[in-house]
């Protein structure tokens, strides 16, 4: 790889193929294309392996009207991400989708619903200690970094002052940033640089096009060259595969974009309000399954501007230790008292709980007014789950209301993909504000909160989002709708509602597994209605019965499981619960995740990883963080593995399970199946 | 009385065997020596200086085995101990207020009143609440980018290249090529060093801040700034002095009070920044940039500018208050501005030096925490930059379309017009007996003058007072009578309460060089009878 990074790439590597954009290919002759590409990619795989150089595909960014063929014209495979390798389709089935932004896997056994087993506790999660050596050797390298960098900011004050004068008083001016605060960015922090703010191109999607750079003089400069490396992405928030340039959703957002433009001009309630929104809230709230919702255009804003208007003084918030940032801007802006509690522990919220109401505002002593509880549904570092039943009766006693982050798990976990509460069975209507991000299941862009329609109506008007920000574009929306209407499915007959509940039911008891015995609590709200949607979209077949959706949901849930359970068994330890697409894997050591990020890079397959360090993670617990999702192959999750399991042997990671529990890596992959469908409580 | 003594002998015996033990076993654990001679040393024969010893011992001791966690619990007589009987008592009986309050009839009524677009937005929309084509002046589409086939072409082709989502932040595989390219567009548009992209307009002031200005630095604000500006303040937890609304002697004052307060406490050299808007959002005045400049490299301030209304509506090309000032771009620290407003695309900027963009690129939440702009939108807003290069004549058209508006609203006689001349929005107060305004009486100006406002609180000394709701109702009804004929206006929306001082109740317009100027003249005509027949 490191070889290839220098070299420019060849013309005859990659073809370019002249289309205008007003007029995309019929979806047959590009369904054709891709037939064709992958019998010649069969053909290949038969063939002797080719000895070209590994893939690196370069695309020139200002000649627009061009537009790079799907890898698969490209006949060299050698960093295997360009081919599906897996069991190809039979008659039946067909390509929808490019191998390289959505993996083509067709085995129907690898597939899992996502579903808590009604009335079972919820699997603890266990944190596994490393042995203590490793906690020694992470203190002890923590320690000889910060040495080394007082050291170096010692001599080099005094050697160099040049180059540290942003850092001092200098013209009367205050220094922008005192050495103090930037020490860790720039002692610590500034030897992996390589690590971030990666610039890329392409879809995100299962593989991502990496620019290629170098840097001169110790990550101080960035230097991007012109090569492009195509790599394995297992680090985007792409959980339904839904970052797709092609497709049934790309088709929409194009008509979209074709009868709303781009923006949205001005805020939503001076003149930035369409259509188009009022129809995109309602999908979303029809989709969470609450009464009304109010969209935002971005994610981290949501919560910053929209908790204010929930909570003032004289209100307390209830907060996981773990939640985001977003989380913390918001509540800091409201005003209102702030509480804490450990991690998911139930038993400490309880106490908390019991206390806050008990005692009454600090000082004065009056009661609260109210109390909101906010939780993740997903904690983003940690991959765990809310214990949102043990929550729910909790809620019931304290009369708090409750406040659930759905960022990460809306659309990734739950057997319709609903979030937290479609996963456990539970009513969303019991939850007073939902709220989530179409950033990572939806391939879009911004965020919702779900609610009641008095409550909403009262957001509207007191979230700040409203009167002062700039209401989301056509085109994001235009993929929100479609992306939720595809996992929904769309009911095209016109009738009543009451025989859309009914169908709806249908598909729910049909989908569910049939050893199913208590009835859930959660009411499936079904297909939605043509009727609800644009009457210009017009989703492809398998986009609009729901069958595509269902099969992302099953497949990611799949490749969740897969992954957390293969590396558990390959002895490596990992956070989170197993339905989680979020799947930490502890590194420790400091230099070992710019090792593990390097590595797994310059593989033949180059995968690329998230390492998150402090300050996002507790000091010993630097990990890297593995995004699953449904675009994955099988076999994708299979070489993920196989590269943990050399590098882990390298790196010597592997402090979990002990080595007679362990299995090796040809067990885990053949035996995939199996261990996907172990139940939670006796794995 | 033999056999008491004897047992009192046994067991004065064998406390001074048992005693004589635990000496031999004390000195035979390591480091006993050090002890003996540290206990000998302090004793010195006063057994006052070995009491002390000992009280200090268990205090250490005490403070060891409090718990840390517990603090708050501990913090006094303000802890309560109840019984869990109590406790449950305590909780059955506790009611809470409900977590929002319905709409009152007012608050409904305006809300369905929203001009809402069918379709795309632009200089004409289909409004659904009408079903009638209307005039737009309450859409922020400036110089007409919005509705440019150029613009929406280069984003479909993005589109089918990247998809719509990026799909994670920019520190982890969120940072697009194009994502750099809009960068530079902007830092070269602008001649800085750099530039960085936020996701929104809104969250890019309220996340620069807190990004530079920390706990006992000191902010000097103008007491009109936008919302987005003082949560960023509240998060940044700085000392903020303020000064009176758009008037640089006042600033002047302030900066000399804080000097003087600094000398005084002979603290150390703490960064000190000046925070304004180029255009303000919340009544169109405009800063002026030179006689700023001057003094923040007077006083030895860094100068955080919100060009959010005046980039890309003000200057030759729109590129905002330093074109049209002839300052230089670079003299202003963080230039802040918006792509969704100026450029018709989303989210927002902060142009500055090198080592200003890179500070942020680790430190500002919002930039950090989330994830990075879906690429078409960032296609679009290089695309616009390219646009309004190479078209001055959208900027002309519309200081065009401004002057005929004002050349009509200067003479209704019913309303005051804050803004300044030049700006594309356009704010209408009124004129109305509810309001003691000062600007009014040129006799309460003398006044004004004499005692300066008290720089520690963001209310000014004379602020004027006026009946937001009552205003409000009026303003509210005039626009809903434009809207019946045709003319899509709004009154400036603001979320009463959450402000620190209440901004007066306006109508805003939004000039737009998409419109004819025979469009404007007439939909500016409509607004103005309304005016003249609604307030007298």
């Amino acid at each position: 790889m490191a070889l290839n990074r220098g070299s420019s790439p060849t013309s005859s590597l990659f073809k370019k193929q002249k289309h205008s954009s007003s007029s995309p290919p019929t979806a047959a002759s590009y369904l054709s294309a891709l037939s064709q590409a992958d019998a010649r990619a069969r053909n290949a795989k038969r063939g002797t392996p080719t000895s070209t150089p590994a893939l690196s595909i370069s695309s020139s960014l200002t000649a627009s009207t061009e537009d790079t063929v799907i890898a698969e014209e490209d006949d060299d495979n050698s960093d295997g991400l360009a081919v599906s390798v897996g069991r190809p389709p039979n008659s039946e089935q067909l390509y929808t989708t490019v191998h390289t932004e959505f993996g083509h896997c067709y085995d129907e056994e690898y597939r899992n619903i996502s579903q808590h087993p009604l009335g079972e506790p919820i699997a603890r999660h266990v944190e596994r200690d490393p042995p203590y050596y490793i906690l020694l050797s992470t203190y002890i390298s923590y320690l000889i970094l910060i040495i080394l960098g007082h050291l170096r900011d010692f001599l080099g004050k005094r050697f160099h002052p040049h180059s540290y004068r942003h850092l001092m008083p200098h013209d009367g001016y205050a220094p922008l940033n005192s050495d103090f605060d930037s020490f860790y960015t720039r002692r610590l922090k500034q030897r992996m640089d390589e690590c971030f703010l990666q610039p890329v191109t392409g879809v995100a999607g299962r593989t991502i096009l990496l620019l290629d750079r170098y840097t001169p003089d110790c990550n101080q400069t960035q230097i991007i060259l012109d090569t492009r490396t195509r790599a394995l992405n297992i680090s985007s928030y792409n959980y339904l595969g839904f970052a797709q340039a092609r497709g049934g959703c790309a088709d929409a957002v194009e008509e979209g974009m074709k009868r709303y433009g781009v923006t949205s001009c001005g805020s939503r309630l001076e003149g930035g309000s369409s259509d188009l929104h009022i129809l995109a809230e309602s999908v979303v709230a029809k989709f969470v399954g609450m009464e009304a919702a109010v969209i935002s255009s971005m994610g981290f804003a949501t919560n910053s501007t929209f908790i204010p208007a929930l909570v003032s003084k004289g209100c307390l918030i209830i907060s996981d230790e773990l939640n985001h940032a977003s989380i913390r801007v918001g509540v800091r802006n409201s005003g209102a008292h702030v509480r804490m509690f450990k991690h998911n522990d139930m038993k400490a919220l309880e106490c908390l709980l019991r206390e806050v109401i008990s005692q009454g505002q600090p000082k004065s002593h009056r009661p609260w007014k109210k109390l909101l509880l906010i939780v993740e549904g997903m904690y983003s570092m940690e991959g765990t789950m809310v214990d949102l039943p043990s929550v729910l009766t909790l809620k019931e006693k304290y009369k708090f209301y409750l406040f659930v982050d759905e960022a990460h798990s809306i659309g990734a976990i739950g057997p319709h993909g609903r979030g937290v509460c479609d996963y456990f069975g539970v009513d969303p209507r019991k939850v007073d504000v939902l709220m989530g991000t179409f950033t990572k299941s939806f391939g879009a862009s911004g965020g919702y909160i779900a609610g009641n329609k008095a409550l909403i109506d009262r957001l509207r008007i007191r979230g700040y989002s409203g009167a002062y920000a700039e209401a989301i574009t056509p085109p994001v929306l235009t993929q929100i709708i479609a992306s939720m209407a595809s996992i929904m499915s769309i009911d095209h007959n016109v009738g009543s509602t009451a025989s859309v509940n009914k169908l709806g039911l249908q598909i729910s008891s049909s989908s569910s597994s049939s050893t199913r015995q208590l009835v859930s609590d959660y009411y499936h709200p079904g297909p939605i209605s043509q009727r609800a949607l644009p009457n210009w979209l017009s989703l492809p077949p398998p986009l609009a019965s729901g069958a595509e959706g269902f099969m992302r949901l099953r497949r990611l849930s799949f490749n969740s499981y897969y992954l957390h359970r293969g590396l558990d068994k390959l002895g490596f330890i990992t956070y989170g619960h197993p339905s989680s697409p979020i799947v930490p894997l502890l590194i420790f050591n400091p230099a070992k995740m710019i090792m593990f990020h390097r590595m797994m890079k310059d593989r033949k397959t180059p995968i690329v990883v998230v390492v998150v360090a402090y300050p996002a993670t507790p000091l010993v617990t630097s990990r890297v963080r593995f995004c699953v999702s449904a675009s994955h192959t099988k076999e994708d999750i299979d070489s993920v593995l196989r590269a943990c399991d050399e590098i882990g042997d390298v790196l010597d990671l592997k402090h979990g399970l002990s080595k007679g529990e362990r299995w090796n890596i040809d067990e885990v992959c053949r035996r995939a199946v199996e261990l996907v469908h172990i139940p939670d409580n006796e794995h | 009385m033999a056999s008491a003594s004897s047992t009192l002998d046994t067991v004065v015996l064998s406390i001074a065997h048992s005693l004589s033990a635990v000496e031999r076993t004390f000195y035979k654990l390591p480091g006993s020596a050090i002890i003996e001679r540290y206990v000998r040393s302090s004793h010195q024969n006063d057994p006052g200086r070995t009491f002390l010893e000992l009280i200090i011992f268990f205090l250490v001791v005490r403070t060891l085995l409090q718990s840390r966690t517990r603090a708050d619990r501990n913090n006094g007589k303000n802890f309560i101990e109840f019984t869990e009987k109590e406790i449950d008592e305590l909780v059955d009986d506790w009611v809470p207020e409900p977590l929002s309050k319905p709409l009152d009839d007012i608050e409904a009524a305006e809300l369905a009143a929203i001009p809402v677009i069918a379709g795309p937005n632009g200089p004409h929309p289909t409004l659904v609440n009408t079903g009638k084509p209307t005039i737009n002046l309450a859409s922020l589409n400036f110089t007409g980018l919005a509705n440019n086939e150029h613009v929406k072409q280069r984003a479909l082709e993005s589109m089918r290249k990247y998809g719509v989502g990026s799909c994670g932040p920019t520190g982890f595989y969120g940072t697009f090529d194009v994502h750099l390219q809009c960068e530079t567009d902007i830092s070269d548009f602008l001649d800085t060093e750099a530039a960085i992209l936020y996701w929104q307009g809104f969250s890019t002031i309220s996340s620069v801040i807190p990004a530079f200005c920390k706990r006992g630095d000191i902010i000097v604000a103008d007491r009109a700034v936008t919302l987005a500006i003082q949560k960023g303040m509240e998060i940044s937890r700085s000392t903020i002095r303020w000064y009176d609304h758009n008037d640089l002697h006042s600033l002047e004052e302030v900066l000399q009070s804080v000097e003087k307060e600094r000398r005084k406490r002979k603290g150390p050299l703490t960064r000190r920044f000046i925070i304004t808007e180029g255009i303000f959002e919340r009544d169109g005045t405009m800063t002026d940039l030179p006689k700023l400049i001057e003094l923040k490299e007077k006083y030895k301030y860094r100068l955080i500018l919100d060009e959010s209304f005046s980039f890309g509506t003000v200057g030759r090309t729109g590129r905002g208050l330093t074109e049209l000032y002839n300052v230089k771009a670079s003299k202003v620290d963080m230039l802040v501005g918006s792509c969704a407003i100026g450029l018709c695309a989303a989210g927002g900027f902060c142009a500055g030096s090198r080592t200003v963009v890179d500070h942020q690129r680790i430190n500002s939440p919002a930039y950090v925490f989330s994830a990075s702009m879906p690429p078409l939108l960032a296609v679009s807003a290089s695309e616009g930059i390219n646009i309004l290069r190479d078209t001055p004549s959208l900027l002309t058209r519309l200081q065009d379309n401004v002057r005929a508006a004002r050349a009509l609203l200067d003479q209704v006689e019913s309303i005051t017009i804050p803004s300044h001349r030049a700006s594309p929005i356009i704010h209408l107060y009124l004129r109305s007996p509810s309001s003691t305004d000062n600007l009014l009486h040129p006799s309460s100006a003398a006044l004004v003058s004499a005692k300066p406002s008290n720089p520690a609180s963001p209310i000014a000394r004379d602020a004027p007072v006026f009946d937001i709701e009552k205003e409000e109702r009026l303003l509210q009804e005039i626009v809903e009578e434009a809207m019946a004929q045709g003319v899509m206006i709004t009154k400036a929306k603001r979320v009463r309460g959450l402000e620190i001082t209440e901004a007066r109740p306006s109508i805003r317009l939004a000039i737009s060089s998409a419109l004819s100027k025979a469009d404007t003249e007439k939909a500016v005509h409509i607004l103005v009878k309304i005016l003249k027949r609604k307030v007298r």
